[in-house]
């Protein structure tokens, strides 16, 4: 049970979509951009708008670098980002139980 | 901000979904490096055989020894990958062993079958013992992805078209067509 409120920032369905994604890796995991939009099915400017503003909260780390020529954008769950991820999936399991 | 139950219901729905994906793609990923291997174990084997008669008894010892060692090489490399005392690592400790475990039981049913059914020539011999992991693959895709059914039935559909129409060049069969759907599949695994 938990006494916390919703998530503003993760609740949104695509940052909830991209924070439940990257919370199924391993701590510390990395995932590419282009993978990471195929899983969720969003577009190049939905996923930026949506993963610059995650980013604003500290909920993930954005890791820019070259594979060769080629620009590589990867991105990965922050420790408070996982904590808050965990929160909100407790209040949301919370309030459907009858807690809310 | 209030969030309904139905709000909360669909979220929860969302993350299970999100979370059911990671897991597909990482079982595709996990996966792809064996079907690599074993379709070049096939495409060797079976090659060798066809094209090297007189040295049948040595291709599939030999290419079953350098899968083995290829796939603990496999097994090793992915398991550094995980970062140590993350939950996930033990996780993918207990796949691996149970992964191991499951194909020890497979083999042992490879022997059972082969000696109760008694084959009588290599062709036999070999589209018997082959034929079972398509199947394998095509029952774990049921659970597992879509594409992971679709090699274990393209792969199965070529040893048993094999057997049927070309016996005469069944082992050039196998080796061009049961290797390389295993390597075409590790290689889509990869890419998904």
């Amino acid at each position: 049970m938990t006494m916390d409120g919703p998530d503003e920032i993760i609740h949104q369905s695509t940052r909830l979509r991209i924070a439940a994604t990257l919370n199924a890796l391993p701590s510390g995991d990395l995932l590419e951009f282009g993978k990471l939009k195929s899983i969720l099915g969003a577009t190049d400017g939905n996923m930026a708008t949506h993963l610059a503003a995650l980013e604003k909260a500290g909920y993930i780390a954005v890791e820019k670098d070259f594979v060769g020529k080629k620009p590589r954008t990867r991105v990965s769950l922050t420790r408070s980002g996982r904590k808050a991820f965990e929160r909100h999936v407790a209040y949301l399991k919370d309030l459907l139980e009858g807690g809310g | 901000m209030n969030v309904t139950r139905e709000e909360a219901a669909k979220a929860l729905d969302d993350i299970g979904k999100a979370s059911d994906r990671v897991i597909q793609l990482k079982g595709y990923h996990h996966g792809a490096p064996y079907f690599i291997i074993w379709g070049l174990v096939w495409l060797f084997a079976n090659c060798g055989t066809y094209f090297m008669p007189e040295n049948e008894k040595y291709f599939w010892p030999v290419g079953i020894g350098i899968g083995f060692v290829a796939s603990l090489i496999a097994g090793a490399l992915q398991s550094r990958k995980w970062p140590k005392g993350a939950t996930a690592s033990a996780a993918e400790r207990r796949f691996g062993s149970r992964m191991g475990m499951t194909a020890g039981v497979v083999m042992a049913f490879i022997v059972a079958i082969v000696f109760i059914a008694r084959p009588e020539s290599g062709r036999e011999v070999n589209a018997m013992i082959s034929i079972v992991f398509p199947f394998l693959y095509m029952a774990g895709g049921v659970w597992a992805g879509w594409r992971l059914f679709a090699i274990g039935f393209v792969t199965a559909a070529a040893i048993i078209g094999g057997y049927v129409w070309i016996p005469e060049h069944f082992e050039l069969w196998m080796g061009l067509f049961g290797g390389g759907s295993l390597i075409a599949g590790g290689i889509w695994l990869r890419t998904a």
